[in-house]
C-alpha cells in the first residue's frame, strides 16, 4: 500500500531539492534589495496575466454560450474538436501563425494597405501582442470546458425561463452563470496560472524588456547577461508567488480537462437578434482561431522540403523531439496511473479511504502530480542548471534529464485529471467484485482497468508526445547546436529570420501535433469498440 | 618480416602525426554564416596551417561569450571572436582568456587600443540604416531621431546581448551623459523591437518591419558590392559615430595554445584583411589593402567616439538598468 507513495514523495523530495538548490546559491540578498526593476517585471507580470485571463474568460464564455445554444449544424462536433486542440498547439507555432496574419507585414496589415492605405503598424509586439496569443491559447481551451457546463444544464431549467418569460441577461444570470461558475473559477485560476509563467509568449512577442515576464527575465539574465544571482532571485521570487497561487486556487481547481460533450436539444429556436449574434461570434472566433493556422499551412507550402529535409540540425533536432516526446509520454503514463492509483487507494472507503491520515495524503500526492502549476519550467530549468554547474556529469546527461523531467512534470496535471476520475470509477464499480474473486496485480490490470481506461490511455498519451513535442521552455536554457529540439531548432530559424525555412518546420511541426493528437486516440479507440 | 612490421609502424604513427587538430572560433552568426568571411578564412588559414578550423555561431557575440561562460571548463571553444573593445573587458575579468603575445602597435586603428588579451581584427562604425525609398526624411541627429512621427520605427540590439546595441548604449551616453536616460524614454515609442543579435535585427529591417536598423557605417557597401543596389545607406549624424573595433582572443582552456595563437597572428595578415572589407563588410586593421570601390561613397565620420573598456566595465550594469528603465513604459 506505501509503494505507490514513492513516486509523490520523489516528487515532493525534488520539490524541495529544487528549491533548496536555488536558495542555498543565492547569496542571501533577496529580499533586501529587490529593486524597481524587479518590481517592475513583477508589476508587468501580474497585470498581463490578469488581463489575459479576463479577456480570456469573456471570450471562453461568449463562444461557449454562442455554441451552447447553437447546438445543431453541420460540423459543429468538428468545430468544438479543433477548439479543445488548442491544447496541445505548440506555443510557438500560434505565435508564427499570429504573426503571419498580424504582424507588420502580416496579411491584415497587407489587406489593410491594400484597400484602404493604411497600416495598423507593428501593435503585435508588446502588450497586445501577449494578450493576442494568450486568448488564443486559452479561450478556446476555456470554451471547452464551458460548454460542457452549459450542456448539463437541464432543459427544464431553460423551459421554465421560456414560460417566466426571461430576458437574455436574465436567462444568463439566474440559469446559466450559477452552472458555469464552478467552472469558470476552476478554469479562470488555471489560466492565470499559465498566463503567469507564460515563457514562449512574451519571449516572441515581448519585443522590448518592457514587456518582460519573470520567466524571461530569468532567461534573459542566465543567457544574455549571466547574472545568476539575478536569476536566483527572479527564480525564487516566481517560485513563491506560483506556490501560494496554486495553494490558494486548488480549492477550486478541480478538473482541467472536460472530455464528454452532449448535445442538449432546446426546443424551440432563439429570437432572431440572438441568433445573428451567436452565428457572428462563433463565426468570427473561428476566423481568429483557423487563420492564424491556415496561414501556416499556405506559407509552410511554399517552403523547399527539400532543402527543410536535408538540414542536419533539422533530422537531429526532429530526432531528438521524436524521441523525447516518445519517452517522456511513456513517463507520464506511468507516473500518472501510479499516482491516481495511490489517491483512489486513499480515498475510497472501500480501501484505505476512511483513515484519519488519508485526506492528508491524498493531498500530498494531488500536489504532487501538480508540481508543474508551481515550479514554472524556467526555474526548473534554472535548478537543473545550477546542479550541473556544479557537477562534473557531461551536459549532454545533464540536459536529457532535465529536458524529460520538464516534460513529464508539465504533462501530469493534465494526465492525472483525466485517469484520476477515471481510475476511481473502475475501482468503485469493480472493487467488490474483484476483491471477492481475488483478481489481483496484472490480471486485476489487464481484466478491469485496462480494458476500461483504454481510451483514456490513448489520450493523455497524445497530449502529453503533443506537450513535449511542442515544448518552448527549458530547452531555451539548455539548447545549443549539438542539443536541439524542433520548437528551439524553429526558434532559431526566426531569429535569423529564415523565413522560409522556419514556415515549412512550422507545418511540419503543426501536422505532427495534430495528426498524434487525432491519430492516436482514436488508435485506441477503435480497438475499444471492436472488443 | 621486421620490416613489414616496421614499415607499418612507421605508416600509423605518420598516420597519427598528420591526424588534423580542429581549432574552434566560437562567434556571432553573421561572421560564421555561409555568405560571411568564414568560409574565405577557413580556406587560407587551413592553407598555410595543418589545422581544421570550426566556426561555431552564436546569435550574437556577447551569446557566444555566455556560452562559453555557461560551459565553464568543458567549453569545446579555442577561440572567441566578434567581441569588441567595450565588452572585452568584462569578458577578461571572467579569467578564462590568455594573453596573445603579439605586438599589435603596427596595427591601422582609428583609436589607439592595446590589450594583452584581446586583440582588433576589424572595425566601423555605428550608423542607423535605412532605405532611401522608403524612407524619405532622414533623421541626421538623435535629436531628429526621437523627434520623428509616431509610426516611425527603428529596430535596435540588446545591450546584453549584442556588441551593437550596447555600441548604442555608450554612443548615446557618450553624447547625452547624464540626460542619457531621459533620452532613452523619448526614443523608447520608436522602437519597434530589440532583438538578441545583429542579423536577426537586420532581417527584420530588410523584411520591411522597421524604418531603420541599427547597423553600421559600411552596410551599405553590402548592398552596392552584392546586389549592385544603391537605395541602402547608413544616416549621417552630427554628433559623430560611435566606434567599434571587433577582437578576439584564445580560450585559456584551449588544448591547441599555439594554433590557437597562430590565428590571432594570421588575423593581422594581408591575407585576412583582404578578404575583410567584401565578407565581414568592415575596414580591416592592416595598413595597405586596397578598399572596393563601393567604400567611398560611405559616410566617413572624422572621429571615432570610444569609451575606454575600463570604464565600460564600471559602469555598464548602471547604464543598462537605466536602459530597462527607460524602455519601461
Amino acid at each position: 500500500m506505501f509503494a505507490g507513495l514513492i513516486v509523490p514523495l520523489l516528487l515532493l523530495a525534488f520539490a524541495i531539492a529544487l528549491f533548496l538548490t536555488l536558495y542555498v546559491t543565492q547569496d542571501g540578498s533577496l529580499f533586501t534589495s529587490i529593486d524597481t526593476h524587479i518590481y517592475g517585471l513583477l508589476k508587468f507580470t501580474l497585470y498581463q496575466a490578469t488581463l489575459s485571463t479576463i479577456l480570456s474568460l469573456i471570450v471562453g464564455v461568449l463562444l461557449a454560450w454562442a455554441l451552447a445554444h447553437q447546438s445543431k449544424f453541420r460540423g459543429r462536433s468538428l468545430l468544438v474538436a479543433l477548439f479543445s486542440s488548442s491544447l496541445v498547439l505548440p506555443t510557438l507555432i500560434v505565435v508564427f501563425g499570429l504573426i503571419g496574419i498580424f504582424g507588420r507585414n502580416g496579411y491584415l496589415n497587407q489587406a489593410s494597405l491594400f484597400l484602404f492605405d493604411h497600416s495598423f503598424g507593428a501593435y503585435i509586439y508588446g502588450l497586445a501582442g501577449i494578450l493576442l496569443a494568450h486568448v488564443y491559447l486559452n479561450a478556446s481551451f476555456a470554451s471547452r470546458a464551458l460548454l460542457h457546463s452549459f450542456e448539463s444544464i437541464p432543459k427544464e431549467k431553460y423551459k421554465l425561463t421560456k414560460s417566466l418569460n426571461f430576458s437574455v441577461l436574465e436567462r444568463f444570470l439566474y440559469v446559466e452563470y450559477p452552472a458555469i461558475k464552478s467552472t469558470l473559477f476552476s478554469i479562470g485560476s488555471t489560466i492565470f496560472l499559465l498566463c503567469f509563467t507564460s515563457f514562449a509568449v512574451v519571449l516572441l512577442l515581448g519585443g522590448s524588456p518592457s514587456y518582460n515576464t519573470l520567466e524571461v527575465a530569468i532567461y534573459e539574465a542566465v543567457r544574455l547577461d549571466f547574472d545568476i544571482g539575478l536569476a536566483l532571485k527572479l527564480a525564487l521570487i516566481q517560485l513563491s508567488i506560483s506556490a501560494v497561487l496554486v495553494v490558494l486556487s486548488s480549492g477550486f481547481r478541480t478538473g482541467l480537462a472536460n472530455l464528454k460533450t452532449s448535445y442538449t436539444l432546446i426546443p424551440w429556436k432563439e429570437p432572431k437578434i440572438l441568433r445573428v449574434l451567436q452565428w457572428s461570434i462563433i463565426g468570427i472566433f473561428t476566423l481568429f482561431f483557423v487563420l492564424p493556422l491556415l496561414v501556416i499551412v499556405i506559407d509552410g507550402l511554399g517552403a523547399d522540403f527539400g532543402h527543410i529535409f536535408s538540414e542536419a540540425l533539422f533530422i537531429k533536432s526532429f530526432i531528438t523531439s521524436i524521441s523525447f516526446a516518445t519517452v517522456s509520454s511513456l513517463f507520464t503514463v506511468g507516473i500518472a496511473l501510479m499516482l491516481s492509483n495511490t489517491r483512489r487507494n486513499f480515498t475510497l472507503q472501500t480501501r484505505y479511504g476512511n483513515r484519519r491520515w488519508a485526506r492528508v495524503v491524498d493531498a500530498m500526492v494531488a500536489f504532487s502530480g501538480n508540481l508543474y502549476l508551481a515550479i514554472p519550467s524556467l526555474v526548473l530549468g534554472l535548478g537543473f542548471f545550477l546542479m550541473y554547474q556544479k557537477s562534473e556529469g557531461s551536459e549532454i546527461v545533464w540536459s536529457t534529464t532535465a529536458l524529460l523531467t520538464a516534460n513529464v512534470l508539465m504533462s501530469l496535471p493534465f494526465a492525472l485529471s483525466v485517469l484520476t476520475p477515471a481510475m476511481h470509477k473502475t475501482a468503485q464499480r469493480y472493487d467488490k467484485l474483484a476483491f471477492s474473486l481475488g483478481i489481483k496485480g496484472w490480471r486485476r490490470w489487464t481484466m478491469v482497468e485496462y480494458p476500461y481506461l483504454k481510451a483514456s490511455l490513448g489520450y493523455v498519451f497524445a497530449l502529453a508526445f503533443c506537450f513535449s513535442l511542442g515544448d518552448l521552455g527549458i530547452i531555451a536554457l539548455f539548447g545549443s547546436d549539438e542539443f536541439m529540439t524542433l520548437p528551439w531548432y524553429l526558434y532559431q530559424l526566426m531569429g535569423s529570420y529564415r523565413t522560409t525555412d522556419a514556415a515549412g518546420v512550422a507545418l511540419v511541426m503543426l501536422i505532427l501535433v495534430l495528426s498524434v493528437f487525432i491519430i492516436i486516440p482514436r488508435a485506441f479507440q477503435n480497438k475499444l469498440d471492436k472488443n | 618480416m621486421t620490416k613489414i612490421l616496421q614499415f607499418f609502424l612507421l605508416l600509423s604513427l605518420s598516420v597519427l602525426a598528420t591526424e588534423k587538430p580542429t581549432l574552434t572560433i566560437y562567434t556571432y552568426d553573421a561572421f560564421s554564416a555561409s555568405w560571411g568571411p568564414a568560409p574565405k578564412i577557413k580556406k587560407s588559414f587551413e592553407k598555410e596551417h595543418h589545422v581544421t578550423l570550426k566556426f561555431v555561431g552564436l546569435s550574437s557575440s556577447i551569446g557566444a561569450l555566455r556560452k562559453i561562460q555557461l560551459e565553464g571548463k568543458r567549453t569545446k571553444a579555442d577561440i572567441l571572436l566578434g567581441l569588441d573593445t567595450s565588452i572585452a573587458e568584462v569578458a577578461k575579468k571572467t579569467g578564462l582568456f590568455v594573453p596573445h603575445e603579439l605586438n599589435t602597435s603596427k596595427l591601422d586603428l582609428p583609436a589607439p587600443y592595446n590589450d594583452d588579451t584581446f586583440t582588433p581584427f576589424d572595425y566601423s562604425y555605428f550608423a542607423f540604416v535605412y532605405d532611401e525609398d522608403r524612407l524619405k526624411t532622414v533623421p541626421d541627429s538623435f535629436e531628429s531621431l526621437a523627434s520623428m512621427p509616431k509610426d516611425f520605427k527603428i529596430v535596435i540590439q540588446d545591450p546584453r546581448s549584442s556588441t551593437a546595441g550596447l555600441g548604442l548604449l555608450l554612443w548615446i551616453k557618450s553624447i547625452y551623459g547624464d540626460k542619457a536616460g531621459a533620452y532613452w524614454k523619448r526614443l523608447a515609442p520608436h522602437i519597434l523591437t530589440i532583438t538578441k543579435g545583429w542579423s536577426e535585427a537586420y532581417g527584420l529591417f530588410l523584411k520591411g518591419e522597421a524604418d531603420m536598423v541599427l547597423s553600421y557605417t559600411t552596410s551599405p557597401a553590402y548592398h552596392i558590392v552584392e546586389e549592385n543596389k544603391t537605395n541602402i545607406k547608413a544616416a549621417k549624424f552630427k554628433e559623430g559615430h560611435y566606434g567599434q573595433i571587433e577582437v578576439a582572443a584564445v580560450l585559456k582552456s584551449s588544448k591547441h595554445q599555439a594554433l590557437a595563437k597562430q590565428f590571432l597572428a594570421f588575423m593581422h595578415s594581408k591575407t585576412f584583411a583582404d578578404i575583410i572589407p567584401t565578407a565581414n563588410w568592415a575596414y580591416p586593421v592592416v595598413k595597405g589593402v586596397k578598399l572596393p570601390k563601393a567604400f567611398e561613397t560611405l559616410v566617413q565620420p572624422k572621429k571615432m567616439i570610444l569609451m575606454d573598456g575600463k570604464e565600460v566595465q564600471k559602469i555598464r550594469k548602471s547604464l543598462i538598468n537605466e536602459w530597462l528603465e527607460g524602455m519601461a513604459r
